[in-house]
């Protein structure tokens, strides 16, 4: 299982949490599918949900300063304190093995270690079962559901699609209408932003085969 | 049973309704697989319910989904996704019949099987719809299989093949036996191929020899070749086809040719055969006035029931003799003398002889008839051979209703009292007859239907092994009374609201099936309902053709005495 530490937990509850990275660090886009490994052989699958850069007094004086070299910002990017803070939302988790699409069981503890899941991780999660996670995007209270169904909906479609399962986003959209489909003023505009991550999806496609000898 | 489920086409789910408002089937199908009429089966748990297509309806999850096009504001694939999950048919079907599956668990079917043989309980059979399936139980379009189970297998004894399912081209049998043991109907528009129907089952009921058949041909249709006015093409006749052994063309008058063809024998009518009923039922026709039953009962005092008609014939109106007196008095042979001396308002007795001239003058009532072909018609059809009176050159609305109204008295009076004497242990059984009457209105109008031997026949002749085969196309001018009576109906296509209305008078769903016949195709296409048929069908009807006369030779033919037959047809 190929698995990138991402940072480590700052705060959690049943429903999400917050975890913090340096800000020099690399991190995961939106929509991301993380893991966070909990006691024994347990663990809980989220979603990168939100990305939080807080300022602090050094920031606030330097954005009022005319003229801020390369150099200084380059300082305040590498050496700052202030961590970058990505929300997950939590979507599943993992016992023995076995993946399930309700909460995990407890909320993971603070500076407990985040992982990227890879493409294996991520297919392996989302082609599990009936695509129930997605209704935990649908109920967050914060979260832009859309654009995270949108951007996780690509991501997962990109890595289905890479290895033989091109059917998978189609499967995963029926599912959103059925979940949907008694809302019609939530589900057309959340179809309408599917449209546009298929249309990237494709795209992308193209290009891959375009860039083939 | 399995290999049934397995023939049937699925075609959606229960998502509603009721004994009263119909079930409703949601499709998942498009609505052009399955359309108004279709024969529908509903597996529920233990119970298959069997059912009529009635309507089909376009329905929305959200209304907004069907008014604004979802193909504007996504791609194909996403819009089709949407639409599959949001837009749906709603197919709304009568349910009719409901029977007991047997179990699939082989242990369960063997204790089942076993319950049944030591007759614990019952071998389950089509019954009424009593209950309604399970919400998402699985609809289905008929199988072949199924149309057998409710109408029976082609093959078998009585059964006769009408007509086939519209979508699946499945053969529906009518049961002859259970056709004849009450009256029957056939209505239908001009054009919506009543004739051919009415030809098809005259020819199963001749083939299966379960009764003898007297078809009052008015438009001389059946029992010679004739031409189809629509294709040219040649119609066989029922004696072409038959043979005259078996089915016999009577003409009405001494020389009566049928179509440049000589009839079997002639009917012919003697004056002692007209009575005082026999007029007064051509009131309508022949305009008379309520002074007729007082005149003719004057009549019949002064000549007798045998003599009063010739006597009357002979009368001359306003023949006048010179008196005593030299003063002009009328003769003794005139309408007015009879008058004055019997009392009889003269204006009465002349204005009713100047009515009936048309029938003294009608070329097939003679003084002294050969025979008496009446009784050459009783006698055939007592021996089970069938009879097709040809009009001939008779057409008219007077002589078809003088001659099928005499004659069927008399075979009311025949078969009245052959069943007596049956009853009573002094003869055979006598021979079950349908009666064919075409343009069955003008007999079985409200104005004549109480007065007509006919609704006699229609209400209670099925006592005396008689009953009637009406074919129409105006049912809604037959008198209540008698198409309440029919048995059978099948009906083609007909325009008129009040006909539809009465060709389902007194059927259950009838509001279901209304639309139904509304919307038949004009022709081939008809729906079987009533007491006759398990339940309603639409069937395309079957084409009179050669095949058809192939398969008639080919069937297979009753092996039932006599005895048998009438045991079958009336078991009580």
């Amino acid at each position: 299982m190929e698995k990138f530490v991402i940072g480590r937990l700052l705060r959690s509850n049943t429903r999400q949490c917050v975890v913090g990275c340096p800000p020099s660090q690399p991190f995961p886009p939106f929509g991301s599918l993380v893991v966070i490994p909990l006691e024994e052989d347990q663990a809980a699958y989220g979603l990168i949900s939100d990305i939080h850069i807080d300022d602090d007094g050094l920031v606030r004086q330097l954005v009022t300063t005319p003229a801020v070299t390369e150099a200084v910002i380059q300082d305040n990017r590498q050496n700052r304190n202030v961590p970058v803070e990505m929300t997950v939302l939590f979507v599943g988790s993992r016992s023995g093995g076995k993946i399930s699409h309700l909460l995990p069981p407890r909320p993971p503890l603070s500076l407990d270690v985040m992982h990227l899941c890879g493409e294996h991780d991520l297919m392996e999660f989302t082609a599990s079962g009936q695509f129930a996670y997605l209704r935990h995007i649908f109920e967050a209270q914060d979260a832009p559901a859309t654009d995270l169904l949108a951007a996780h909906l690509l991501q997962a479609g990109r890595a289905h699609q890479a290895h033989g399962r091109p059917d998978w986003l189609e499967q995963a959209c029926a599912r959103v209408i059925t979940m949907l489909r008694s809302d019609y003023d939530r589900l057309l505009p959340v179809l309408e932003t599917l449209a546009d991550a298929q249309r990237e999806l494709a795209q992308a496609a193209g290009e891959r085969m375009e860039k083939r000898p | 049973m399995t290999e049934m489920l397995d023939s049937r086409k699925h075609i959606g789910s229960i998502t509603g309704g009721g004994l009263k408002e119909n079930l409703h089937v949601r499709l998942e199908v498009p609505p052009q697989e399955v359309q108004e009429g279709s024969f529908i089966v509903i597996s529920s748990r233990d119970w298959i319910f069997y059912g009529i297509a009635t309507d089909l309806q376009l329905q929305a999850l959200d209304l907004r989904y069907a008014l604004e096009p979802s193909r504007s504001r996504l791609p194909e694939n996403l819009a089709g996704l949407l639409e599959r999950q949001t837009l749906f048919t709603n197919l709304v079907v009568l349910p009719s019949l409901m029977l007991e599956q047997e179990p699939s668990d082989p242990q369960a079917l063997s204790a089942w099987r076993k319950a049944i043989e030591a007759h614990e309980r019952e071998e389950p059979r089509p019954q009424p719809v009593k209950s309604i399936p399970t919400h998402h139980a699985d609809a289905f379009l008929a199988s072949a299989g199924d149309v057998a189970e409710i109408f029976g297998k082609p093959g078998e004894e009585g059964n006769f093949v009408i007509g086939f399912t519209r979508e699946q081209n499945h053969p529906v049998c009518v049961n002859l036996d259970k056709l004849i043991q009450r009256s029957s109907g056939i209505f239908g528009a001009t054009g919506s191929g009543k004739s051919f129907l009415t030809r098809m089952l005259l020819a199963g009921l001749i083939d299966r020899n379960r009764a003898s058949v007297l078809v009052y041909d008015m438009h001389n249709e059946y029992g010679l070749d004739d031409t189809a006015s629509d294709t040219g093409e040649n119609v066989r006749g029922l004696r072409s086809a038959f043979g005259a052994a078996r089915v016999q063309v009577v003409g009405v008058g001494a020389s009566a040719a049928i179509r440049g063809s000589m009839p079997d024998f002639n009917l012919v009518l003697g004056y002692r055969d007209i009575l005082p009923e026999d007029v007064e039922l051509l009131s309508q026709e022949l305009n008379l006035k309520e002074t007729t039953p007082t005149v003719l009962e004057a009549l019949v005092q002064t000549f007798g029931r045998d003599k009063w008609f010739q006597a009357f014939k002979e009368m001359r109106r306003g023949a006048l003799v010179e008196g005593e007196d030299g003063k002009k008095v009328p003769a003794p042979d005139s309408v007015a003398f009879w008058a004055n001396q019997h009392g009889v308002n003269l204006m009465a007795a002349e204005g009713l002889h100047d009515k009936l001239r048309r029938l003294f003058n009608r070329p097939y009532i003679i003084e002294n008839p050969p025979s008496d072909s009446i009784q050459a018609v009783m006698e055939a059809l007592k021996k089970g051979k069938h009879i097709v009176l040809s009009f001939g050159g008779f057409e008219s609305d007077l002589d078809y209703l003088l001659i099928s109204n005499l004659l069927t008295r008399r075979i009311r009076a025949e078969w009245e009292k052959l069943t007596n004497q049956f009853r009573g242990g002094k003869g055979t059984e006598p021979r079950p007859l349908v009666i064919v009457v075409e343009e069955a209105h003008k007999l079985l109008n409200r104005e004549m239907a109480a007065q007509t031997t006919f609704s006699t026949i229609a209400r209670e002749m099925r006592k005396y092994y008689v009953t009637l085969l009406v074919i129409d196309q105006r049912p809604s001018q037959i008198y209540d009374e008698v198409m309440s009576q029919l048995g059978t109906r099948v009906c083609g296509w007909l325009g008129d609201e009040d006909d539809i209305h009465a060709a389902l008078s007194g059927l259950a769903g009838r509001e279901a099936l209304r639309g139904m016949l509304a919307r038949l195709q004009p022709k081939e296409e008809a729906l079987l309902l009533g007491w006759g048929v398990p339940m309603p069908i639409l069937v395309r009807s079957r084409r009179y053709d050669n095949f058809f006369w192939k398969d008639i030779k080919a069937s297979r033919k009753s092996g039932l005495d006599q005895e048998q037959v009438i045991k079958r047809l009336y078991p009580d």
